[in-house]
């Protein structure tokens, strides 16, 4: 009974939370510099695809160096459903989910029979393959890519409304609804499931968990919630193109979720936020270097990698768990 | 008490949360966004360009940059644009239109420059206009180098001026050229398949020009080994004339691989693709370019009894460190000196909507190399109409076909190709804008 209490109230807390985060998110955007609210629009998509990672490497124990080409399909179905069908806006996003979805289902049930460096292996080759596939199919439009428009924002919120508080909107929107989501998914037997499957399949599958079933499914919605990052990804840059997920990009989620401690949904906005600011740190390095534009470009993947390795080596768990760690001790 | 420790603490994050928001909001707008015109100083002028500096594409594009940067050093020695100096900053998007969106946006929001100019690629240069959307935001978006047609349209691009002549006008004029010098010869096509290459097919369809064999490549596909697979294209379909209308590297792969396959045709090559030394530096033998056509609206750079040719020479040596003077060269300082010419039209105290007013009333007068006519004005946003044709001669150079520079022009649309008696105004004093 007590148990169960508990539980409502963590909901009703959550109920609380994300509506007032969502307001203060929203007053903070009228009062920041447009390149923040860019900057926060992005954050809002790495944190999408960071969860995404999170609900299959934290929870059901599977890696994916592929995410990268599952955010690439989402974002092509959404951009196709938009140019094909006419979709509104708001339908391409869970035509992004569901083709994702639908091609993580196939992807899961191949990926289920693998584990370890041959699960991250097959993964990897789909990063690096699957995007340029658009190079050879027309209608996919090439290396120009695809015009992803979302819209200009609607009139009554005012001239002064730039495009990129529209951006950010959408995808702090999303990020949120995401967030909530998760949250409630992990908290029900799902989720319990998930993480009896991750410390121990055996005793998972003694305990009456159908193994299998349980890993595709994982798969199945963490690629639905990897394509949504994908649309949300080309509509801030209003293009579905290969160049938008290079291989790096699937590196730059993982690091991502590892920075934010594979196992704390609350952590996504820490390793969003540090994707995020990368590229301005080794800008400014670069600049104080005095270093050639070759230097620049290739300044923010060394970086990355760095941090995944730091990471790794230091806080596996993530800095929220050495937080949590240095507070026990001290108390 | 764990429980209610815990949701003691719960409460208190939402009332700090809650607090912080208030506080946010009870900061006036303005302390956060001190509004000026972006990029201008009573000392400087802030500009900003993205062009491929790395990448497939990058070979001949990257010298640009650093030739617009010798001009302007050039005029800041000489007092600047009405006493400011002129800044240009430079992002490298690699040819890719993801990398072009990110550093446009980093130029606009972070730099704050004052116009972006001589942004370099088609399908780079739409997904900026889509995405960061230069003309909703009012920032002058000057000589772009791209001919894109579909820039032309001042309604949709407000704040975009075209420099080149759109390829559809390269297009149609090459068509009438093929129809007058190779009657009845067998032609054949490489392009780029994308924008740039649609408004090809669109130019050669309105010159009517029919080709035996059509090759389309993807942007950044270009290599030796993609190139094998064009000229076995072009060999299986005889054609003896060729038309390469893509980007340097492409016809440098289309001339190299062509030579080494032994596969003799008469190429003409597109004005974008046609620079002899990014050639050369791309591996073609200088005895394959020998004979070859090429198309250009600016002087030959090797011509130095031309004054701009002969000027801009004198500013490579003593401001770009002696770089090897080519069309690229020539193309960035020439498109330099137009900014500086903008610049001043725009007056003492320049906005970026004033700036756009500038160049729609006198663009049009505005001294530049160009052989062609420049043709802005009220919602006509392109400058250059017009090509003559040269030949290769076997140290690369290339020399007008019968002699001297004879211009023809034309428009996008349906319009004639006329011979053109266009004189351009006399190189300033010093070349230095008085206007």
């Amino acid at each position: 009974m007590r148990n169960f209490l508990g539980h409502s109230s963590r909901r009703l807390k959550a109920a609380i939370a994300f509506p007032l985060i969502g307001l203060a998110l929203f007053l903070l955007s009228n009062r920041v510099d447009e390149l923040r609210v860019y900057q926060g629009a992005n954050v809002a998509v790495f944190v999408v695809a960071i969860i995404s990672i999170i609900l299959l490497t934290g929870y059901s124990g599977q890696i994916s160096l592929g995410h990268g080409a599952l955010m690439a399909v989402g974002a092509y179905a959404a951009v196709l459903s938009q140019i094909y069908w006419h979709l509104p806006v708001i339908l391409t996003f869970f035509v992004a989910v569901l083709a994702a979805a639908g091609f993580g289902a196939i992807l899961g049930s191949a990926a289920g029979r693998l584990t370890g460096p041959y699960l991250a292996g097959t993964t990897l080759a789909l990063a690096v393959g699957l995007p340029s596939l658009a190079n050879q199919f027309g209608f996919l439009g090439g290396e120009q890519g695809l015009n992803y428009d979302v819209g200009l924002p609607p009139a009554w919120l005012g001239a002064d409304f730039t495009q990129y508080k529209w951006f950010f909107w959408i995808s702090g929107l999303a990020a949120l609804i995401i967030t909530w989501l998760s949250f409630n998914l992990l908290g029900s037997h799902y989720g319990r499931n998930w993480r009896a499957l991750r410390s121990n399949p055996t005793a998972a599958a003694l305990m009456g968990i159908h193994v299998g079933r349980s890993k595709v499914l994982a798969f199945t919605v963490s690629s639905g919630l990897a394509g949504l990052a994908g649309a949300l990804l080309a509509m801030t840059i209003s293009l579905v193109t290969p160049s938008a997920f290079p291989t790096s990009l699937s590196f730059s989620i993982v690091t991502g979720a590892v920075l934010a401690g594979v196992t704390l949904l609350t952590g996504s906005i820490v390793g969003a936020v540090v994707l995020v600011a990368i590229p301005e740190i080794t800008g400014a390095l670069a600049t104080h270097l005095g270093g050639s534009e070759k230097v620049t470009s290739n300044l923010p993947g060394l970086l990355t990698s760095v941090l995944l390795i730091v990471a790794v080596l230091l806080f596996p768990n993530g800095p929220q768990a050495i937080m949590k760690r240095t507070r026990k001790s001290s108390q | 008490m764990f429980e209610r420790r815990r949701s003691k603490r719960t409460i208190f994050a939402l009332a700090t949360l809650a607090a912080g928001a208030l506080a946010v909001t009870a900061i006036p707008a303005q302390a956060f966004n001190v509004h000026t015109t972006d990029g201008v100083t009573p000392t400087t002028i802030k500009l900003g360009i993205t062009i491929p500096l790395t990448g497939s594409a990058a070979p001949g594009y990257n010298k640009i940059p650093a030739a617009m940067i010798a001009y302007f050093n050039y005029v800041n020695d000489n007092g600047g644009v009405n006493g400011r100096k002129i800044q240009l900053v430079v992002k490298d998007d690699a040819y890719l239109p993801t990398l072009a969106v990110a550093k446009t946006n980093e130029l606009i929001l972070k730099d704050k420059v004052f116009a972006v100019i001589g942004a370099l690629g088609t399908a780079n240069h739409i997904a900026v206009s889509k995405s960061v959307n230069l003309g909703r935001r009012g920032v002058p978006d000057l000589f772009l180098n791209t001919g894109f047609s579909g820039f032309a349209d001042a309604k949709k691009y407000p704040t975009t001026f075209s420099l080149f002549p759109s390829y559809i006008m390269e297009a149609k004029i090459m068509g009438q050229y093929l129809k007058d010098k190779f009657p009845g010869k067998k032609l054949g096509l490489i392009y780029q398949a994308d924008d740039f290459g649609t408004d090809a097919l669109a130019g050669f369809k309105q010159a009517g020009t029919n080709f035996a064999v059509k090759v389309s490549y993807a942007s950044g596909s270009q290599s030796a080994q993609t190139a094998a697979g064009w000229v076995s294209k072009l060999k299986t379909a005889g054609a003896e004339v060729v038309v390469m209308f893509g980007v340097t590297t492409a016809s440098g792969a289309a001339l190299a691989t062509s030579a080494a396959l032994g596969y003799k045709a008469q190429w003409i090559l597109g004005s974008v693709g046609g620079d002899a030394t990014t050639l050369k530096a791309v591996g073609v033998p200088a005895v394959v370019l020998t004979g070859a056509i090429g198309a250009s609206f600016l002087p030959a750079p090797t011509d130095t009894s031309d004054p701009y040719v002969a000027f801009f020479q004198g500013i490579n040596t003593k401001y770009n460190g002696g770089a090897v003077f080519d069309n690229n060269v020539l193309v960035g300082m020439n498109t330099a000196m137009m900014t500086v010419q903008a610049l001043r039209a725009a007056g003492s105290n320049p906005t970026q909507k004033g700036l756009v007013a500038a160049l729609e009333s006198k663009g049009s007068t505005f001294a530049s190399a160009g052989l062609a006519p420049l043709n802005y004005a009220k919602g006509v946003h392109v400058g250059y109409n017009g090509y003559w044709f040269g030949s290769y001669n076997s140290s690369g150079e290339l020399k007008p076909v019968g002699g001297d520079y004879s211009v023809y022009t034309t428009d996008s649309g349906a319009g004639a190709i006329v011979k053109s008696t266009y004189v351009r105004p006399a190189l300033p004093a010093n070349g230095l804008p008085t206007n």
